[in-house]
């Protein structure tokens, strides 16, 4: 009897929890109803249903930020309410505040509400988009060349975040890319998409290519199996380095303009480090790699090389070696030469 | 002047001069720079780490343009590239055993050298075939991917064709290393003249002392070697 109680009091408290949850889902798609369509809103109202379903805020449903909405919405007339972003993000809020950015750009100015993603979720050149809004390319690339080597390589390689942020420790972010193709009319790789690796993967899932093992983790061998699989020949990973932790202090620290700062074997923060797969909605997933075998993930990725970080010592000895090498004429011969050198005193 | 140089020949004209002494120290500035940047925590002899960058670019970029007019001096003004680099049937059938004999052997004997340097045969045997391999495929090999690594942005279509930016720099610093070896043979192989600083004048004043009597030797040493003829 006992029992059955239990099992009832379950069965009521999922009810209870259940109820909100698709009160929720059936909000969001009451709303999309005609939020959904340009034509019946407006492009002001609009709300793209693909970019907005897979955000963390369509999770949380429309009513959390516009908590006026009466089921007699629009007819009765009221003005829809909206939260304000420091409500939830009020760290990150209070940092940006703080900078002179503030002055310029609201919060929504850069991150659409209804489109925004985590860090997590999005590609380098999609983090850049905020920033290219307002700072033109040419300006940021003219200004950085002024100090900065090898300028154009770092910015098209790294989010302007990754400098200009308060964050002191990073992660390495591995993207799968692709050769493009001729009909695509340009040269060099690009990002893959889901659709693109589904090619590759076929009925599996796209992580399939290479977490060979399905537990959600990438070793260096599986990364390694990938590197040298002859079938992913136009496949390359693409690394960046992103900040561990989101912030809006978007100062930049004095240690990064010390080029060692990333420019040396094996810093601490660079031991960390995920695979980003593209997910069917267009974002990103990220998935672990091996722990504290960052240089060594780099050195199975062919086509990545940062001067000074991802030297080998095996290549060191090797080079070493050679260099040595050079030294045997003078010291051996060298050595006869002074042995003998009375049957050369004519 | 004539009576000055009478018993010697020009052997090292200005432009050959310039070229040497600005890879001297065009590769000694590479050598020093090209440490730091690979190697940042232990040597930070030219300060920060990007006036390491630019100092080895910048000689990098000087070094590639003087072995593109050394070249185009040697082949198109001077007109003698394969007479003094590429190493001829003879040399490569004789000639270079009997130069590893001299060097290895009868120069602790006492013999003198079995080669006698003209400005039209300036290397011996030995010389040719590592020069050779040196200005021919090392340094422009160097300077190339030294190039290549300069600007990865806009040429990473044609680096991801060759096999990707590691290997561009693994190849970049192997050869960087062999010509790094390279030096402390070559600086002393210069000390073997008449006397441990003859040749090294030589490549600074353009004229090298003649050698008395060279001829009769070198009879005994090589019959019909080139060399003798134009001293």
């Amino acid at each position: 009897m006992k029992m059955d109680c239990r099992i009832l009091w379950s069965f009521l408290l999922l009810m209870v929890l259940a109820v909100p949850l698709s009160a929720s889902a059936m909000e969001m798609d009451d709303c999309l109803g005609c939020h959904g369509d340009a034509d019946e809103v407006g492009d002001e109202l609009f709300i793209d249903a693909d970019k907005f379903t897979p955000t963390v805020h369509a999770e949380m449903g429309c009513m959390t930020c516009h908590e006026s909405v009466t089921d007699e919405h629009p007819d009765d007339g009221e003005a829809v309410t909206r939260a304000d972003c420091l409500d939830c993000h009020e760290e990150l809020g209070g940092q940006y505040m703080a900078t002179e950015h503030a002055e310029n750009a609201v919060c929504s100015d850069c991150h659409n509400p209804h489109q925004v993603h985590g860090i997590e979720a999005v590609s380098g050149p999609e983090m850049n988009q905020q920033c290219s809004q307002c700072h033109d390319g040419i300006d940021v690339m003219d200004s950085h060349a002024e100090w900065l080597p090898q300028a154009s390589l770092h910015i098209s390689k790294l989010p302007c975040i990754t400098c200009h942020t308060s964050s002191e420790s990073y992660v390495i972010v591995l993207n799968i890319t692709q050769k493009q193709k001729k009909s695509e009319g340009l040269k060099g790789y690009r990002f893959s998409s889901y659709a693109d690796l589904k090619e590759y993967s076929g009925e599996k899932e796209i992580q399939s290519l290479i977490d060979i093992d399905g537990d959600n983790h990438i070793s260096l061998a599986e990364l390694r199996t990938f590197n040298r699989n002859p079938a992913y020949k136009n496949l390359h990973l693409n690394g960046t380095m992103v900040p561990g932790e989101v912030s809006h202090d978007l100062t930049t620290l004095d240690n990064r303009y010390d080029c060692t700062f990333c420019h040396a074997s094996g810093p601490g923060s660079m031991q960390t480090s995920f695979l980003s797969f593209p997910t069917e909605g267009g974002t990103y997933q990220r998935m672990s790699v091996e722990d504290g075998a960052m240089l060594d993930t780099l050195y199975g990725t062919p086509n990545f090389y940062m001067t000074g970080s991802t030297r080998s010592s095996a290549l060191n000895i090797i080079g070493l070696i050679i260099i040595c090498g050079g030294f045997i004429m003078p010291i051996g011969h060298g050595t006869l030469r002074f042995l003998t050198r009375k049957n050369r005193q004519h | 002047m004539a009576e000055e140089h009478e018993h010697q020949i020009y052997l090292q004209p200005i432009p050959v001069r310039i070229w040497h002494w600005l890879n001297a120290f065009g590769i000694i500035t590479l050598t020093v720079s090209g440490a730091q940047i690979r190697f940042p925590e232990y040597v930070s002899l030219l300060g920060s780490y990007k006036s390491a960058i630019y100092l080895h670019n910048a000689a990098g970029i000087i070094v590639s343009i003087s072995f593109s007019l050394w070249f185009f001096y040697y082949t198109f003004v001077a007109r003698s590239m394969a007479n003094l680099y590429v190493p001829k049937v003879e040399d490569l059938k004789s000639g270079i055993l009997r130069q590893v004999k001299f060097y290895f052997l009868t120069y602790f004997l006492g013999w003198d050298n079995p080669h006698h340097p003209s400005p039209d045969n300036k290397f011996n045997p030995m010389q040719k075939s590592v020069y050779l391999a040196i200005m021919f495929v090392m340094m422009p090999l160097v300077n190339l991917s030294g190039i290549f690594l300069i600007n990865v942005d806009p040429l990473r279509g044609l680096i991801v064709m060759i096999g990707g930016l590691k290997l561009l720099a693994v190849l970049h610093i192997l050869l960087a290393c062999c010509l790094i070896a390279f030096l402390p043979t070559h600086v002393y192989l210069a000390t073997l003249g008449r006397t441990p600083t003859d040749h090294i004048k030589t490549m600074w004043t353009g004229w090298e002392d003649e050698e008395e009597g060279h001829g009769e030797e070198q009879q005994d040493e090589s019959k019909g070697e080139k060399a003798s003829s134009g001293n």
